[in-house]
């Protein structure tokens, strides 16, 4: 990206209003794909828009100066789980089949429900005290990160590591076929 | 400079969006792909909080960022279970649709 900006820069486009506007394409494109996500009535279609959902996302994480993170989120989200659920897709739905319902009776009611909802949300987003000081600029760099990891929070990092082993092991346990 | 606001409404977006389809989908594989929808909102929310209090006084280094990390991790667990729960059920009863699955309802 750095280097369209450059590339842009050099004919005369100042990078800020740049960096903006493309912030709030992605955020319109995040958007757009979320919503295929809940509305495709494939459910393998919804898969593929979820891995771009969260690529989208992990772009924003790059505006926040989390550039740790938004490599975790490729890594894992798009490489490790949306993979997962592609095979969850191909081991259980006919996924051909486009006469399947693949929404329930309380569409009308859920969408008001969720309209509430995002009404409420961003009125609290509205009415947020303003604070002193603005957003930080240096970059926590990932020496400094691998650092709080093992030292300040060593604890809690352990016990994930526990919960993802207990996951693991329960997945094979539920996952296996009973013989006998 | 995009102002913090913005990033939260995007979050709120997100979020509402992912409650829609946890609410609508009858496919169990499209409710658990909503909730990851919803947890990158909340992460989402947890980056940019960590990015704009990072000057204010008194606030932890980072610990929006780790917090991310770990709810990273926690849904990649609940996605293996989760997964690993279809499947068991799709085995059993031959469907993933949530309103056909009514073995403990009555």
């Amino acid at each position: 990206m750095s280097g369209l900006i450059h590339l842009l820069n050099s004919i005369g486009v100042p990078s800020s209003v740049l960096s903006e506007a493309s912030f709030y394409v992605l955020a319109v494109l995040v958007c757009v794909f979320a919503f295929l996500v809940v509305t495709s009535r494939n459910v393998f279609h919804s898969a593929v828009y979820l891995a771009l959902a969260l690529i989208g996302v992990a772009g924003i994480y790059l505006y926040l100066n989390a550039e740790f993170l938004a490599v975790v989120q490729v890594l894992i989200y798009v490489g490790a789980v949306v993979t997962l659920f592609i095979f969850a897709i191909m081991l259980t739905a006919r996924i051909h089949d486009q006469a399947i319902r693949q929404t329930n009776e309380q569409v009308l009611v859920s969408a008001v429900v969720t309209l509430a909802l995002l009404y409420l949300l961003i009125n609290i987003v509205e009415n947020l005290p303003s604070r002193t000081g603005g957003p930080g600029t240096k970059t926590l760099a990932i020496g400094r990160l691998g650092e709080l990891l093992m030292k300040d929070y060593a604890l809690p990092f352990e016990v994930i590591s526990l919960v993802l082993l207990a996951a693991l092991v329960g997945a094979i346990v539920i996952g296996k076929e009973k013989r006998g | 400079m995009i102002p913090e606001s913005h990033f939260l409404i995007l979050s709120a977006v997100l979020f509402a969006i992912g409650v829609f389809g946890a609410l609508t989908r009858r496919n169990a594989i499209g409710i658990l792909m909503s909730i990851e929808l919803i947890l990158n909102a909340a992460n989402i929310n947890l980056v940019c909080f960590s990015h704009h209090l990072s000057t204010a006084q008194g606030s932890p280094e980072g610990l929006g960022q780790i917090l991310a990390l770990f709810v990273i991790a926690i849904a990649a667990a609940a996605a293996v279970v989760g997964l690993v729960l279809v499947l068991a059920i799709y085995r059993n009863a031959k469907t993933v649709f949530v309103d056909r699955i009514n073995l403990m309802k009555w």
